[in-house]
């Protein structure tokens, strides 16, 4: 129930296939306000409870220095306070109503989940519609959440060696784009964004034609869809904010960041940029890392965990995000392990893959994992939301979200090897290693 | 909070409980199985999907050898890395080419094999899940391989202050007593170990005529029993009687126990405040997650408000009641910048005094009820959740109108009663862990009481 941000490494797989028969395109309604501000309604009665997400386009992608970090600052002050209801009132009434919630802040978007009974669908439409235009940012609670922010980032990064890592692996790898930086942002901006700036960011991207809510469950969509005008009508729309422009330049040669600190236990990077989640390449992609790296049967867990028994763990895969970024391999090394070797047996297992593919075998396997994962995450009506939300803002239309199986079915398996060769190479490649200083004698 | 309590004692009057629809966990079909496994079984066809999970009772972490930690663990694991047909790979290929999830973990008092798949799936899933318990391989080299990893993974708990904390309070409170097992197993223990003690384990503990299955999902009921009978129906019943799994009583702390971990790295420090609960089947436990709901338990809990809301100390606090058959304890934890600690820990004290002192307002315990009432549909909605509801019911005992009872007591209950609910919550006797950075933390804690001190490098997680 923590309002959290999701680090964008972590279960990113794409979870998209042929839709079953009672999660079909034809249940979905769609509408639009004048101001702009776009509704998903998915019907569902199975069981007495709502799913209401509200989603905005805006992440770190839109953030500059200075205000890096911003964008998950405001996720957590839309909890603290409008004109209409004080500070910390939102979770009392919603919870006085039955209801909870909780949001999360990626690279490219912000998302507002509340998970209610029916009969709190008007007090929750006007919550939301409230503060979309109305928060205040009083001064000490201001203060107050950017100390609850900077706990944060004191845990999910300084104390976590893998976070640690994996902000310094992509602020190198990535020079130019905003990508660069993670969502929780830098410490120093964290202790010092000023609050005009942070209304004024409010302003720009918390605007109805900036939206998508999706409505999934127990309630009526005629009424449903009355509350919402009868709520939201009357919210501005505002002047579209500047597209992000930056394009990150082609990297010219392999890079390295080496962190030294005080731990018992190594980790280990690899990252190469990759495509967005649009580009024509990315299907093939994300199918090719379920043999990679996903699972235990998977190349590079049974090579490093199993065989050569360097390693603990592997994760990682492509990231599926708006603008390019990064393919990600993460490794936790046995504490004596050689990190070039880890890093050579990798190399080789991508250049198997380059010279000579995925075997059908594994192709299958991709398909099974990607229709297996999807279903699963259609059984709640948060799940349903969910896919129909971030398909919206990530794809341009919750609608490919029920085309995705025929997209992956034209991934040809003799494809990847090519596609592969175009991002597996060294001038695409940044290594990194936290190293354990002291701390076992 | 006087301001917001205006607007909610309005709120009583438009949102009677009354109208808060809820659901009904659906009566499940039962049979038994001729090798005595008893199975639930409910039909769900809206996804292709079945879940199902199997309860080995005395297969958990408790009745492990004394000073064998990590047993259980390596015995459930290892069932995954072979048998007599299938090699490891073989099994971890299986397994992914369907995209099933499939694991066997501990817990304290039992095992349970969690498996999903599409339907399609199931009756390979079934073959290797019965594969699994029926003859695993337990070769040496996978032993061995498993056993290192497990050594090399303490050194990656101890990097991550949060995950160790909740090794070394479980070693703090309850000592030598079978729910201080770690799953993870310590130094010493690993040291030990030896692939001869799995493989006793594993005779001694599995077994299908106590265990306890449940399916839930898109499959018939004839289809299934053809399937479970070629497969989990397959697995023999020793002939020899099942090994006891009672627990002792769990141990109840006198006075304070203080412990400091020194981690010179740590940015924050981190606390666990353990103290005496209540067993799963005591008639306390709904009031007792309702209060618990207010003092420590949800978004705006008066842990929560007073130290993340008010006061940006921490990014979340809170607290539960852990409960099993033999007893339970209470758990409050948080953390905060080292230098701030000792307002962190004063905070906690003066909410658990007012707690039992004044208890808690009407409109708290209406908005409390509203609550729980309002999210429990939610608990019981993917067929997995209906599973485990299934196999949690059974093993302890509670009765299919276990959550009905719950839900009716929920909203039957009174300010006064949770008051005397809060008895519960500490006061004198307690254990309090704290891992952080001894030198910035070490006076401030000294108001406490004396700390005994360990550095997070020393072996093992006890003292």
């Amino acid at each position: 129930m923590i309002k959290k941000f999701v680090l964008p490494m972590i279960g990113l797989f794409l979870m998209s296939t042929v839709m079953q028969a009672s999660f079909k395109k034809e249940d979905i309604q769609v509408h639009q306000l004048d101001n702009g501000l776009k509704i998903i309604f998915y019907e569902d009665h199975t069981i007495p409870s709502i799913s209401y997400y509200t989603f905005f386009r805006v992440g770190s992608r839109n953030e500059r220095p200075g205000l890096t970090g911003i964008s998950h600052f405001i996720e957590h002050m839309m909890f603290n306070g409008t004109q209409k209801f004080g500070p910390g009132e939102f979770d009392r009434l919603m919870e006085f109503y039955g209801g909870s919630n909780n949001a999360y802040t990626s690279d490219d978007l912000t998302a507002y989940t509340d998970w209610f009974p029916p009969q709190a669908l008007e007090k929750m439409v006007e919550l939301e519609a409230d503060r979309m235009q109305s928060l205040i940012f009083d001064p000490e609670v201001f203060e107050s959440e950017r100390g609850v922010v900077a706990s944060e980032r004191r845990m999910g990064v300084e104390n976590n060696n893998e976070a640690l890592l994996y902000e310094n692996v992509r602020a190198t790898a990535i020079m130019a784009h905003p990508y660069h930086w993670d969502v929780i942002g830098w410490m120093s901006d964290i202790l010092s964004w000023r609050r005009e700036e942070v209304i004024q960011y409010y302003r720009t991207y918390y605007a109805p034609n900036n939206a998508v809510v999706v409505v999934a469950g127990d309630f009526d969509p005629g009424k449903t869809l009355e509350l919402i005008k009868k709520y939201y009508s009357d919210i501005p729309s505002q002047t579209p904010p500047s597209p992000v422009s930056t394009i990150e330049p082609p990297q010219m040669g392999r890079k390295e960041v080496v962190i030294k600190k005080q731990a018992q236990s190594p980790s280990f990077q690899v990252v190469y940029h990759a495509p967005n989640c649009r580009a024509a390449d990315f299907l093939a992609l994300s199918i090719l890392e379920k043999p990679l790296i996903q699972g235990e049967s998977s190349r590079l867990y049974r090579r490093l965990v199993r065989q050569e028994q360097l390693a603990i763990s592997v994760f990682g895969g492509i990231s599926e995000t708006i603008d390019p970024q990064l393919f990600f391999i993460s490794v936790q090394p046995r504490p004596e392990a050689d990190l070039t070797k880890i890093e050579k047996i990798i190399d080789e297992e991508l250049n198997r893959v380059v010279e000579q593919g995925i075997t059908d075998q594994e192709y299958q396997k991709a398909l099974n994992i990607i229709r297996s994962n999807f279903y699963s995450s259609l059984q709640t009506n948060s799940g349903k939301a969910n896919q129909l939300g971030s398909n919206e803002l990530l794809y341009g239309s919750y609608e490919n979200l029920f085309t995705m199986v025929e997209q992956y079915s034209q991934v040809k398996r003799e494809d990847i090897p090519g596609i592969a060769k175009k991002y597996f190479n060294e001038l695409n490649k940044t290594v990194g290693k936290l190293i354990p200083q002291g701390g076992n004698q | 909070m006087t301001r917001n309590l205006t607007i909610i004692s309005i709120l009583l009057l438009i949102l009677p409980l009354a109208t808060m629809a809820s659901v009904k966990l659906p009566q499940p079909e039962k049979f038994v199985l001729d090798n005595g496994l008893t199975v639930y079984f409910l039909q769900n066809s809206e996804l292709p999907l079945v879940s199902f999970r199997v309860l080995i009772p005395g297969a958990g972490s408790a009745f492990e050898p004394q000073g064998f930690d990590g047993l259980a663990n390596l015995t459930a694991t290892l069932l995954l890395r072979g048998t007599k047909t299938l090699s490891a790979e073989e099994i971890a290929e299986s397994l992914d080419f369907m995209g099933a999830r499939f694991r066997i973990s501990d817990a304290e008092e039992y095992s349970t094999v969690y498996g999903e798949c599409l339907s399609e799936h199931l009756p390979k899933l079934f073959q290797i899940a019965a594969d699994c318990l029926i003859s695993p391989a337990f070769k040496e080299d996978e032993y061995q391989k498993e056993l290192s990893r497990k050594i090399d993974g303490l050194k990656a708990i101890k990097d991550n202050p949060g995950r160790a904390l909740q090794l070394y309070f479980r070693k703090a409170y309850f000592g030598e007593h079978p729910l201080g097992q770690l799953s993870t197993g310590t130094d010493s223990s690993l040291k030990k170990m030896s692939l001869r003690e799995v493989k006793k384990f594993f005779s001694a503990r599995y077994r299908p005529d106590t265990a306890i299955m449940a399916v839930v999902g898109d499959i018939g009921r004839e289809k299934l029993l053809g399937l479970l009978n070629q497969s989990i129906g397959q697995w023999p019943k020793p002939s020899s009687p099942p090994l006891p799994v009672t627990i002792p009583p769990l141990p109840a702390p006198k006075g304070k126990k203080l412990i400091l971990v020194d981690k010179p790295d740590a940015t924050q420090s981190y606390f666990a405040l353990g103290a005496s609960g209540f067993a799963v089947d005591d008639k306390i436990a709904a009031k007792a997650s309702l209060m618990n709901t207010l003092w420590g338990g949800r978004f705006t809990s008066w842990l929560n408000t007073e130290l993340r809301i008010k006061r940006g100390l921490t990014y979340g606090a809170s607290s539960s009641f852990q409960s099993w058959k033999a007893g339970g304890i209470f758990m409050a934890s948080s953390y905060t910048r080292n230098d701030k600690i000792s307002e962190m820990l004063d905070i906690t004290f003066d909410l658990l005094q007012t707690a039992k002192e004044k208890g808690f307002s009407d409109e708290e315990v209406e908005s409390g009820k509203n609550y729980l009432l309002g999210q429990f549909p939610r608990t019981l909605e993917t067929n997995a959740s209906k599973a485990s509801a299934y196999l949690r019911i059974v093993y302890y005992g509670l009765g299919f109108d276990y959550y009905d009872k719950y839900l009716t007591e929920i909203s039957s209950t009174r300010a006064e009663e949770l008051k005397a609910c809060a008895k519960l919550l500490p006061a004198k006797d307690f254990v309090l862990v704290v891992v952080g950075k001894g030198d910035d933390i070490r006076t401030l804690l000294s108001k406490y009481g004396k700390f005994q001190e360990k550095k997070i490098t020393d072996p093992d997680f006890g003292l």
